[in-house]
């Protein structure tokens, strides 16, 4: 019984060491260039979802002040 | 289902919300929204990098593209859109540094350092932590001459050609290449010392 625990804690051990290693591995990396980097950097920026809600805001916002100008405003500038 | 339905079920909580705020926009004006979904992640990259703050990156987006949406008329397709928004976005960086005089908070690089450095700017870059990597990449930018940082950000992206560059900058491709060689050494000097 004590064999088969210590089978398993070493199991679990040499599991975890490796997990550490892959993440290692996955979180070190090399740039051929600087381009490359900012690419990469680049795609791993998110852009923050409010930027769009403020946007569609602003639109409608211009949009709806376009409809409710004056008829001769509309024609005459 | 009814249109009624079908809306319900599109923003019922717990969707992905990015999926509920572009239809939003997609509701408002599509295709302006097409535009926005494909250039903005790039719009917001050159600001983020320029300003380097989150809170001004994302309000100069927000910006650029509402210009782009007044003027969307005066558009002329002898340019892309990525070229077009790029240059609003350029000149309304510039506007937000000159207001808020950042160009004096932060040192940039010695150009004679850089020339007589023997750091080979072609040698691979190597980043442990990916996680720091935004941070790192930000101090080093922030090191470099306002147009070095520029030049930089604007050929990282596939989209641009030299040319393009040359035309956003008013230069010629010549003077983009030759300062294109000096802002990767610099790059590569300051990047070390950030490690």
């Amino acid at each position: 019984m004590n064999q088969h625990t210590k089978k398993l804690e070493q199991q679990q051990k040499q599991q975890t060491t490796e997990t550490k290693l892959t993440e290692q591995k996955t979180a070190a990396r090399e740039f051929s260039s600087v381009e490359e980097m900012l690419r990469f950097d680049a795609a791993q920026t998110q852009v923050p979802s409010s930027i769009e809600v403020r946007l569609a805001e602003s639109v409608q916002k211009e949009l709806a002040a376009r409809k409710a100008r004056p008829w001769w405003k509309k024609l005459f500038g | 289902m009814s249109n009624l339905a079908v809306a319900t079920v599109l923003t019922r909580p717990g969707m992905d919300q990015d999926a509920q705020q572009r239809l939003e926009l997609r509701s408002v004006a599509p295709d302006f929204a097409e535009l926005y979904c494909a250039h903005s992640r790039q719009i917001y990259y050159l600001c983020l990098r320029v300003l380097g703050d989150h809170a001004l990156a994302e309000d100069a987006t927000h910006d650029v593209f509402l210009k782009a949406w007044r003027h969307r008329a005066e558009f002329r397709a002898e340019s892309s859109w990525r070229t077009w928004l790029y240059r609003i976005a350029i000149n309304h960086c510039k506007n937000i540094r000159r207001a808020w005089s950042l160009r004096h908070i932060q040192p940039a690089a010695d150009d004679a350092l850089v020339a007589n450095a023997s750091v080979d700017s072609s040698s691979p870059l190597r980043v442990l932590e990916l996680k720091e990597l935004g941070e790192r990449i930000q101090k080093t930018l922030d090191q470099l001459p306002a147009e070095y940082k520029l030049l930089l950000l604007l050929v990282a992206d596939d989209q641009l050609s030299y040319e393009q560059i040359a035309a956003l900058t008013d230069q010629t491709i010549d003077a983009v290449r030759g300062k294109l060689h000096r802002a990767r050494k610099a790059f590569a000097i300051e990047f070390q010392k950030t490690a």
